[in-house]
């Protein structure tokens, strides 16, 4: 089955057998090893990629259903290797300790800072809960989350003209 | 899984015909977030997938005067952030906000929840006490039942060999008129995230002007094989004013009612002190509602334990 995706901005288009999950299509297919392969029930989020912006646990979604449509993986945060806010923050944190959590935690993250700038903790908790850590007990990764809210309100307020920008995605 | 094949059709009598003519080999998919693990596990071995999700009109959320109505492909993180409902079932919404994850919720649709038939499942009590109606299609057509109908035992739904839900119809006050209605659901879990209930209840109740009980519904979940309706309530609340007593009364009459189950989230002894200790509250918090003394869309605590505030 020809499953065509456009993956952080890329576009691909590969013969699969028909039940090729999301997962395997990044992972095994592309070689984009940075969404991790977890628990394979939705249980553990270390798979959660961005696909038209919302959150989805790859290992329960067939490739083919989202075919045409646009996936953005852990490795289409970055600019050029240089890592984004939202990584930096996790970086000067803490957020990481074993890093296998570490790219699906960044996919919801980024998912729930686009849909809404400025979380409270408890929302950001809540964008977090479906994806496991078991070694920082979370809360790096919420100080981690909440500082780049900060510093992007901080660094939208500094622009003189908001019109135009925006800060929905997939909406 | 062993070379899963997928169908994906471009009409909904194509879907039907298909489901027909394959069978138990074939099962529909539409979010997947259980059919993937049912395949996984072996709990099921189809050798078709057919894919739902791109038939249209079968997803999104409509109102009108009388309540509205929820196509079987609406996601329920859609259900969870619709304004609209949270005014008119604001059960529905509270169980849609607590189901998986938000990256489940973003997947998972409102006809896979129901067709799933877990007795845990979030959906359906809040469906029932909305008076739903399901919309089921088949090779003869369009049918439609009591959404109660639907359920048979965990995991079996009374649909024939290839037939498909396609909406759920429910009862809900309009909020633009003098509104007199209101729900809730809560839940008790070990957990706040990715966990079934160990017990859920909904609840809607109606008053009139003079804030007596018009209407009542209770429905119950992980209690029973199937979502269960404690159709009492009815003959217990209507022509009265709610009090404290009243509801002890029916959360009493709803442990009894109710035949759960000893499992890993709770004992069955438990399960029927969780309900009588959750049928007051959810009760309690739709009669606020119904009586305009609660603030507008504002969600209850997942437990239904009120601060002094509130």
């Amino acid at each position: 089955m020809l499953v065509e995706l456009k993956v952080n901005g890329f576009p691909y288009r590969r013969e699969v057998a028909p039940d090729t999950t999301l997962l395997t299509y990044l992972r095994e297919v592309l070689e984009l090893t940075g969404t991790k392969w977890g628990c394979l029930t939705g249980d553990c989020g270390a798979c959660t990629v961005l696909v038209d912006g919302e959150p989805v646990v790859s290992c329960l979604q067939l490739a083919c259903q989202v075919s045409g449509h646009e996936v953005t993986t852990v490795e289409g945060l970055d600019t050029a290797g240089e890592l984004n806010d939202l990584q930096a923050h996790f970086v000067s944190n803490g957020a990481s300790q074993c890093g296998f959590c570490t790219p699906g935690m960044l996919m919801s993250a980024e998912a729930l800072l686009r849909n809404n700038p400025d979380p409270s903790e408890a929302e950001v908790r809540e964008a977090l809960s479906g994806n496991l850590c078991r070694c920082t007990g979370y809360n790096k990764i919420v100080d981690a989350v909440l500082e780049t809210a900060k510093a992007r309100a901080m660094a939208v307020s500094a622009v003189p003209d908001l019109s135009g920008s925006s800060s929905s995605v997939g909406s | 899984m062993a070379n899963i094949d997928v169908f994906v059709p471009s009409t909904l009598e194509e879907a039907v015909a298909f489901l027909a003519h394959h069978g138990d080999r074939a099962i529909p998919i539409a979010g997947g977030t259980d059919v993937m693990i049912d395949t996984r596990i072996g709990r099921i071995s189809p050798e078709w997938l057919v894919d739902l999700r791109a038939l249209s009109g079968l997803s999104g959320i409509e109102y009108d005067a009388n309540g509205f109505r929820i196509g079987a492909l609406t996601r329920i993180r859609s259900i969870e952030l619709d304004q609209g409902l949270r005014q008119r079932s604001t059960a529905l919404v509270e169980a849609a906000r607590v189901l998986g994850s938000v990256q489940v919720r973003t997947m998972a649709t409102i006809g896979g929840n129901l067709c799933h038939a877990t007795p845990s499942a979030e959906m359906p009590p809040a469906l029932l006490v909305h008076h739903g109606i399901a919309e089921i299609a088949g090779p003869d057509g369009i049918r439609s039942i009591p959404l109660g109908q639907l359920f048979v035992g965990p995991g079996h739904t009374s649909l024939e060999p290839g037939e498909i839900l396609v909406r759920v119809t429910c009862k809900a006050a309009n909020p633009s008129s003098a509104s007199s209605a209101g729900s809730c659901y809560l839940r008790q879990t070990v957990r706040w995230a990715m966990d079934l209930a160990g017990v859920g209840v909904a609840a809607s109740i109606e008053v009139d002007e003079a804030k007596v009980v018009s209407g009542a519904k209770l429905a119950l979940s992980a209690v029973a094989p199937v979502p269960l309706e404690v159709d009492v309530v009815s003959d217990m609340l209507v022509g009265k004013e709610l009090t404290p007593q009243l509801t002890k009364e029916v959360g009493r009459v709803a442990a009894e009612a109710c035949s759960p189950i000893s499992d890993v989230r709770g004992t069955a002894e438990y399960r029927r002190q969780v309900v009588a200790a959750l049928v007051p509250r959810a009760l309690y918090i739709a009669w606020l509602r119904a009586t305009q003394n609660w603030p507008v869309g504002k969600l209850a605590p997942i437990n239904g334990v009120l601060s002094e505030e509130e």
